[in-house]
């Protein structure tokens, strides 16, 4: 038995979701990837009961010393070790099975340390009383420091933790993916579906992994060199240049758009993959693979400079035309997702649909995932930059497009749980998982859009004037049912039956 | 109209506009050959490439118009068109530290254009600028260590009290960094 498989069977609860089937000799794709998965709902299960603690503050007007720290644990913890966690553990599943190559050895335990080591360590730094939100502010962590506001350890500790989940996501998983792809020979028995990387859902997968570590290397050198100053290992006049806020802010801004980007490649790739499997004349090809390509590689091209949008207001300092590019390629990303709803519609409307709840998922994420598309691509044109950002329209669009990605991801684990633990799922458990979560994924999302239109701020603790309590009640009133999906989602999990065994509808029975 | 579309809320109306009939040709199309008729549709090629030209072309007159449409509402243009044409602007400088900011002056004269230039001494912070009635004018975000102030060029068209808050997250008190600006009459 593989240490994943071990860590799986000796976690409670947990681990009863995600026992790997030893039976099918498929260990070696499927351990580490549901240690993985498993890992992820734990992140989910902690961030998800955090979420609530934000609106708990305002509406009984608590310490907003919570708010602060709710904000910082709830989004970081559900961006990294919950969503790209569950990405990678899925993703390297799939491309396990695809190209025959195992999932076993330094590369996934790193991958898996660096994740949730990193993500522990952040998460006792900001109990430490480290409180800068998801996307870390600096100089925010210094500055609090020499305050007062909180210690210079819980600092150390709290990059060592970024640190460690940047490692992760940069270097450790993407080379992973690539070492899957382009070395090592394929061996016959792993291969679930066998897939060339023509195919548009091996070439997202590519993508996304080539994004990661491109995108990510100027963040590496900026970080190490931080760190190394912060241990003392360099002095920190070696490290001022890093140290600079622009510096650090654009290394780490190209990377972290390009995250969500590499993220979305990875996604629209496995909806590709998946999408052929459930139409109803058998044909398993989507309409065009031409046309599918097509809108990876576009979302690529215009994505990777678009993040110049996180900068328009800082006009002159960030240049006009500079801000005008950002403007245009975040529109361009735009062509892409156009030719990705045509590829999806053309798709089910030449070949027709069976609507299983596992698809049905990954296609209303993929709705969801247009909305916040949308309202992306609205905040980055530049007049309406000035008016929106900062307000809650921009938590609107970060949480919308993490949660849109994660409902795919949970469609697509649906469709790959009975290979991975031999068990099958409740059909009716997963309607109503995918109804509870688009009515709160949508609901929340225009609730957080509706109060950044009226000008409600993001991270922000005092949500009692000009009328915005009334959006916070409504984010409560959707987090709400967001939550109950995933609880529905645990609960079928959990309920999983033998393949063998003929399905029942466990909340009828019950 | 386009007044009210260049505004937050016109913005969250735009992004309906853009998902709404979306929503509803997806579920449309996904109901229909999942529930009502899961046979394939046999439509020829010629006419799926016919479909997919027309859907891309509104996709891009769209997507051009808008962001042609938007150029006059661009505070960025408006800056450097009233730095180049006009001589009656109003210098206000501001720095900011947490969690207040420093003015040189909090009374602004409607009608002439004032141009702030704001510059951050410890963290990221924010300067919005919000209309009496509640909702935001305009966002500027200040990052310290910079050369060159953070700058823009805003007309203040009616009298009252504008209320100033921050919009980049800057430590515990960052929802108290607030102030207040005060637009007269002009003479």
């Amino acid at each position: 038995m593989s240490i994943a498989s071990a860590i799986i069977q000796n976690t409670p609860i947990f681990g009863k979701m995600f026992t790997v089937d030893k039976s099918t000799g498929l260990e070696e794709i499927n351990a580490w990837p549901a240690l993985m998965i498993m890992a992820s709902f734990v992140w989910l299960a902690i961030a998800g009961l955090l979420g609530f603690v934000m609106p708990a503050t305002q509406i009984f007007d608590l310490d907003t010393g919570h708010f602060y720290t709710t904000l910082t644990l709830h989004g970081a913890a559900l961006a990294f070790p919950f969503s790209f966690q569950l990405m990678m553990g899925v993703g390297l599943h799939r491309s396990g099975g695809c190209v025959g190559k195992a999932v076993t050895g330094v590369f996934p335990a790193l991958a898996f340390i660096t994740m949730n080591l990193g993500a522990a360590l952040l998460t006792v730094a900001v109990l430490m009383g480290l409180k800068v939100s998801l996307i870390v502010m600096y100089p925010l962590p210094i500055v609090g420091a020499q305050m007062g506001i909180w210690s210079m350890n819980s600092v150390i500790l709290g990059f060592t933790g970024i640190y460690l989940v940047l490692a992760c996501m940069i270097l450790c998983y993407p080379i992973l993916v690539l070492k899957m792809l382009f070395f090592g020979t394929k061996r016959p028995e792993l291969v679930l579906s066998e897939r060339s990387l023509n195919d548009p859902g091996m070439v997202g997968m590519t993508l996304s992994a080539l994004t990661l570590l491109i995108a990510g290397t100027p963040l590496v050198i900026v970080g190490t060199t931080v760190l190394f100053a912060l241990y003392g290992v360099i002095p920190m006049t070696m490290a001022a240049w890093a140290t600079e806020p622009v510096v650090f802010q654009y290394a780490f801004f190209i990377f972290a758009h390009n995250l969500m980007e590499a993220m979305a490649l990875m996604v629209m790739s496995a909806m590709y993959a998946t999408l052929p499997l459930y139409l109803a004349d058998g044909t398993r090809k989507l309409f065009s693979n031409r046309i599918a390509n097509a809108a990876l590689w576009i979302l690529l091209l215009t994505s990777i400079t678009s993040f110049l949008h996180h900068f328009i207001t800082l006009y002159p300092n960030q240049p006009a035309s500079l801000s005008y590019w950002g403007n245009i390629m975040s529109w361009g990303t735009g062509i892409g997702a156009a030719l990705s709803i045509f590829t999806v519609l053309a798709t089910v409307w030449q070949h027709g649909l069976r609507a299983e709840p596992g698809i049905i998922a990954v296609l209303a994420g993929f709705v969801l995932y247009i909305l916040d598309g949308a309202s992306a691509m609205v905040t980055s044109n530049i007049a309406w930059a000035f008016q929106l950002h900062g307000t809650m329209w921009q938590s609107g669009h970060t949480m919308t497009v993490i949660v849109a990605m994660s409902m795919m991801w949970m469609g697509v684990l649906y469709h790959h749980y009975p290979v991975i633990t031999g068990r099958k799922l409740d059909p009716v458990l997963g309607v109503w998982f995918v109804r509870l979560f688009a009515v709160g994924g949508i609901g929340a999302a225009l609730s957080m859009l509706a109060g950044g239109a009226a000008g409600m701020p993001r991270r922000f603790a005092a949500w009692n004037q000009e009328g915005w309590m009334i959006y916070g009640n409504l984010i409560l009133f959707f987090g709400l049912i967001l939550g109950a999906s995933f609880v529905v989602y645990a609960y079928s999990l959990l309920k999983s039956r033998d393949i063998s065994s003929p399905v029942v509808h466990q909340v009828a029975a019950a | 109209m386009l007044d009210f579309l260049f505004t937050g809320w016109g913005a969250f109306w735009m992004t309906l506009f853009m998902l709404v009939p979306f929503a509803f040709m997806f579920f449309y199309v996904i109901h229909r050959k999942s529930v009502v008729d899961s046979g394939p549709s046999g439509s020829p090629d010629k006419k799926m490439s016919r479909l997919e030209g027309i859907w891309l072309t509104v996709v891009f007159v769209v997507f051009v118009g808008v962001n042609l449409a938007s150029l006059k509402f661009m505070p960025t243009i408006a800056s450097a068109h009233a730095a180049t044409t006009r001589t009656d602007i109003q210098n206000i400088d501001l720095s900011a530290k947490s969690w207040a900011y420093e003015l040189s002056s909090r009374e602004i004269e409607a009608g002439r254009p004032v141009r702030f230039s704001g510059r951050s001494t410890d963290t990221m912070h924010g300067f919005a600028v919000y209309h009496p009635d509640g909702r935001m004018l305009f966002t500027m975000m200040l990052m310290p260590g910079l050369s060159k102030p953070t700058s823009l060029v805003h007309t203040f068209n009616e009298p009252g009290k504008y209320k100033v808050r921050c919009l980049e997250y800057c430590g515990v008190a960052h929802h108290a960094m607030q102030d207040e600006l005060t637009i007269v009459k002009s003479n």
